[in-house]
């Protein structure tokens, strides 16, 4: 029974609801329609500046701090308006996307501020969270470690870091840091006697210091992941020093103290002591000597599972002799690695050629009696070596080859000549210690720089200025040309890899590869993505790279002058790790990279997800497609709901191909009268729609099922039943284009893909662009990107600029005659068609190849336009001479 | 490929000014490689000294910089050589600030960013320009 009350408490409630359901619409149809492509407009730009920005990255461009603080106010500008946009279209306040905005734009303002506030907070972080940009809060000598192991993925002990964080709460904690300062204040800068009693008493009090309890159970914590990761087995550490500059700048080499093979219940005491070893004399001088502040002094302490090693030592990318010689060295002893490091025994010397395969030069044996080993209860001890090993060399060729496989690739990374520590345990696996950049230029005279020009001038030029430069830097190899088909397991290591594409594929050869040329491809796409991550030189869109290049072929690639040479110009190689500062490393470069963070990860990918809401967008990324899809949800809202408002009726498409389709003709984008309910594909006049449903229909790709290359494979009988069971009504009628004579706006769900498409078709070249967004479900992870790989590929292919980020795929095309648009809007008909179950039957890798050269036969009756022959008709062709 | 100066005696001359120090840092590398001899300012002030003791072919430099700013600076290089070649990047390109680079003897007038490529073919032009 509903009493009175009752029925006050649901209006009531209702009430208070309201805010729930879609606002009536308040302004005309026309206005929010203006709102909805002025969101796509924008929306367009601020991934075009996205990309702009990324492409700065690659090396090719000069840009200063200027450009950084411009485009990073014009994205902003554009997000804040895109959002107003949205709260017009949907009536709505938005609070929660305005603060994600206000965050992310705040964030962004104190990093061009130069104000980095410690993003890590936690007084210890694991070794597998660790990358370069984090040594502030890491050190850099960790922070390196942290790129080797998890960016370069080369093996490193398993271990934690306490960080700086830490040790400014811990010498807060005791009180130290006023007490350094005050005693620094008062000291008398020429009395030595004085400077030692002060630091032997922050020494003391170091050491006898309280380590905050957070820190302490933070540090059990890590200590206890260890443990369960190593399975119960008892675990000794080294406790390694990572201050603010060491390992930079200024090596502080030697400096600092390390503390070896500390079991669990020593690790606190090891780390006072190597918190201790900053305010040593000679550490603390250092510093003084070298200018630097003691408000810059901070120090975080790695600690790292002890190797067992049976060989360890260091090894310099470039050997302390002339450059022209192009030498690495390795000193090497049996035992742990300060016999080595800190000169304590005899070491054998091996010294190599830089150039793969690094054949020896020349090897010197010592006479190694003793080695140094780990204590059961901890420490370390000397221990006699057995007769028969003193005179033998302490490492084998193969061991020699893959130590300097290891340290060229950490070199190539940094661009820099490197001092790596090593270590070989008994069963053999290499695993590297640390890294620090190694000063070479002191040996470097004027007369380097001057023989420079000669070598670029003399050197025989196989093509310059062609394509995009991706990734800037200078590799010397040989060349390896990549088949279409080609799996690269056969990669040899050191090559330059030559593609006719872009792939994402190649990312398996990132590691190996010094260099990398493309004919064709786009500098957005996830294999530049990836190029820059690994900061391999690549250059893509060459247009000629498998022309000119042959397999076996010695070249020299300069991808910041966008030059290769012919054969090895090893000044070229040596005149860029010599140079006064790496690009990557400068402050421009990382500015720019961690705005990027703020404005380029797309973590809303998915609109089903329960996260996909405003509050957590993170990004300007983020907050673009909340918003675009929001946008779209309201359109297609109001087209289904509003008819009346929206003064045009629509209609449906009768089609033989089920699209479900509801159109609304805003202006001579049919032949229809203002009033039919309905239209046929034949009286459609909009001409980006025409073309697309022609592609639709007559390529074929519709009726014709895609699996066809699958024979015998048991998903295809599954994805026949699939298929119609998809299509589905509830699907239906969620179709929705808005279109005029040259414009059209669709969105359109087939199955569990989704597409939106936002094109302009009309005589003015300029005006002309087509926007193609494509997001998929259904299957798992593999076949799904194996499917954007191949819509990727296709699109780059018909000269698309190609974005893939996850499972959603954006290409856009521009300023191209009418002709061409229509020819590639056939391609996008022929595309949605083909790709409809194409995740099914993403079986394997080599599906992407045979998929491409059959939709490219298929449809290129459609896209013949006058004699031009399409890139891909070349691509076809390679596929079939490589069955 | 050939460099219009690999059988030259002497080598072309070019003093970069600009006080954003990565400007510098990126061009002279890149100038170096490809033949030139370089010599880089991160302040009018030096940069204008210098000009008084030295002749350069051609001089690139920034505009809107603190103390002198690249308009007087480039008056003042075609005051005392002429002949000297001038471009002129800046990051804030307006069609006022290119005309009146333009009126004053610039050969180019360069927006930032730009590729490295695009400054050194600049270089080049005015090169075959200065031997015509």
């Amino acid at each position: 029974m509903v009493t009175g009350e009752m029925i006050n408490v649901i209006d009531g409630l209702k009430g208070l609801f309201s805010f729930w359901s879609p606002q009536k619409p308040t302004l005309p149809f026309s206005v929010l329609f203006k709102k909805f492509r002025s969101i796509l407009e924008r929306n367009n730009r601020i991934l075009e500046l996205m990309s702009d920005m990324g492409d700065k990255l690659g090396g090719d461009y000069v840009f200063d701090r200027q450009y950084v603080l411009d485009i990073s106010e014009k994205i902003g500008d554009l997000v804040f308006k895109l959002i107003s946009d949205l709260c017009v279209m949907t009536q709505n306040e938005n609070v929660d996307l305005f603060i994600a905005f206000e965050r992310i734009q705040h964030e962004i303002q104190e990093e061009l501020a130069g104000r980095r506030a410690f993003p890590m907070t936690r007084p210890t972080v694991l070794l597998d969270e660790l990358n370069g940009d984090l040594n502030e809060e890491v050190g850099n000598k960790f922070a390196n470690l942290g790129d080797i192991r998890n960016t370069l993925g080369l093996p490193t002990m398993d271990g934690f870091v306490i960080t700086t964080r830490a040790f400014f709460d811990f010498m807060e904690a005791n009180g130290l840091l006023s007490h350094v300062e005050n005693s620094l204040a008062a000291l008398d800068a020429k009395d030595e006697a004085a400077f030692e009693a002060m630091c032997d008493d922050v020494r003391g009090r170091i050491l006898k210091g309280t380590i905050p309890r957070h820190v302490i159970s933070s540090m059990n914590g890590m200590l206890d992941i260890l443990e369960s990761r190593a399975r119960g087995k008892p675990l000794r550490f080294a406790v390694r020093s990572s201050a603010w500059g060491e390992d930079s700048e200024f090596s502080f080499a030697g400096q600092y103290e390390s503390v070896l093979n500390v079991p669990r219940k020593g690790i606190a005491e090891a780390y006072r002591r190597v918190l201790a070893g900053a305010y040593a004399p000679e550490a603390w001088r250092y510093r003084l000597h070298r200018g630097y502040r003691e408000s810059e002094m901070a120090m975080a302490v790695g600690c790292q599972v002890m190797v067992e090693a049976e060989v360890s030592g260091a090894m310099y990318t470039y050997a302390p002799l002339p450059l022209e010689q192009e030498a690495m060295v390795i000193s090497a002893a049996w035992g742990l690695g300060p016999a080595v490091v800190e000169g304590l025994a005899e070491s054998d010397t091996f010294v190599l050629d830089r150039l793969p395969p690094h054949r020896l030069l020349s090897e010197e044996l010592g006479r190694k009696a003793s080695k140094m080993v780990m204590e059961p209860d901890g420490g370390t001890a000397w221990d006699e070596v057995p007769q028969r090993l003193r005179d033998e060399p302490c490492l084998s060729s193969e061991y020699i080859q893959r130590l300097a496989q290891a340290a060229i690739m950490i070199e190539r990374y940094y661009r820099r000549p490197q001092d790596v520590e090593w270590a070989f345990d008994s069963k053999g696996n290499l695993y590297i210690l640390q890294s620090r950049p190694l000063n070479v230029r002191p040996n470097q005279p004027e007369r380097h720089r001057l023989y420079i020009d000669q070598a670029t001038l003399s050197a025989h030029v196989l093509f310059s200025g062609k394509g995009t430069v991706v990734q800037g830097g200078v590799a010397s190899g040989k060349v390896y040309v990549a088949r279409t088909d080609d799996d690269l397991r056969d990669f040899p290591y050191g090559a330059i890899l030559v593609a006719r594409y872009t792939s994402p594929k190649y990312s398996r050869v990132m590691l190996k590869a010094r260099g990398i040329l493309t004919d064709v491809g786009s500098a957005t796409g996830h294999m530049a993505t990836l190029a820059r991550e690994y900061r391999v030189p690549t250059v893509v869109d060459t247009g000629v790279a498998t022309k000119v290049l042959k397999t076996g072929d010695e070249v020299t690639l300069d991808a910041l002058r966008n030059v290769v040479y012919e054969g090895t110009v090893k000044e070229l190689s040596q005149f860029e790790i010599t140079q006064e500062e790496v690009f990557e490393e400068s402050y421009e470069y990382r500015m720019l990279r961690r705005v990027l963070k703020k404005v380029n990860p797309l973590n809303l990918v998915d609109p089903h997800s329960e996260y996909f809401k405003a509050a957590r967008c993170q990004t300007f990324h983020d907050i673009t497609r909340f918003v675009h899809e929001k946008a779209v949800e309201r359109l297609i809202d109001l087209s289904e709901n509003y008819q009346r408002y929206h003064d045009r009726t629509p209609k449906r498409l009768e089609s033989s191909i089920p699209l479900g389709l509801v159109i609304i003709d805003i202006d001579k984008g049919t032949s229809v009268p203002a009033q039919a309910r309905s239209v046929t594909v034949e009286q459609i006049e909009s001409t980006p729609m025409k073309a697309l449903l022609q592609g639709l229909s007559e390529s074929g790709m519709w009726e014709t099922n895609p699996v066809a290359v699958d024979l015998g494979s048991l998903m295809s009988s599954f994805t026949r039943t699939f298929s119609s069971s998809l299509a589905g009504p509830e699907q239906v009628g969620r179709n929705l284009a808005v279109i005029s004579n040259n414009y059209m706006n669709l969105h359109l769900r087939l199955g569990y893909h989704f597409n939106i498409l936002d094109a302009y078709i009309g005589d003015e070249l300029n005006d002309n662009y087509i926007y193609f967004r494509f997001l998929g479900g259904v299957s798992n992870l593999q076949r799904r990107s194996r499917r954007a790989r191949f819509i990727a590929e296709v699109m780059e292919c018909f000269d698309f600029r190609v974005e893939v980020h996850g499972d959603l795929i954006v290409g856009r095309l521009k300023k191209m005659s009418k002709e061409w648009m229509v020819a590639k809007m056939k391609v996008i008909g022929g595309l949605i068609g083909y790709t409809r179950q194409l995740d099914v039957s993403m079986i394997s890798d080599e599906q992407v190849a045979l998929h491409l050269a059959e939709f490219i036969k298929r449809i290129q009756v459609l896209t013949e336009v006058r004699d031009d022959v399409p890139m891909c008709e070349l691509r076809s062709k390679d596929a079939d001479s490589n069955p | 490929m050939m460099s219009p100066c690999a059988n030259c005696a002497q080598k072309t001359q070019i003093l970069i000014l600009d006080d954003e120090p990565i400007v510098c840092k990126r061009l002279r590398p890149a100038f170096q490689k490809a033949g030139y001899e370089v010599e880089t300012f991160n302040d009018s002030a030096s940069a204008m000294a210098r000009i008084e003791e030295k002749q350069f072919d051609i001089v690139i430099t920034d505009l809107k910089m603190k103390g002198v700013d690249g308009m007087h600076f480039l008056e003042r290089i075609k005051e005392i050589a002429p002949n000297t070649g001038v471009i002129v990047i800046t990051g804030f390109a307006t069609s006022e600030s290119a005309k009146e680079s333009f009126r004053k003897g610039a050969f180019d007038f360069v927006a930032k960013p730009f590729k490295l490529n695009e400054i050194i073919d600049t270089v080049r032009r005015l090169e075959e320009n200065r031997r015509r």
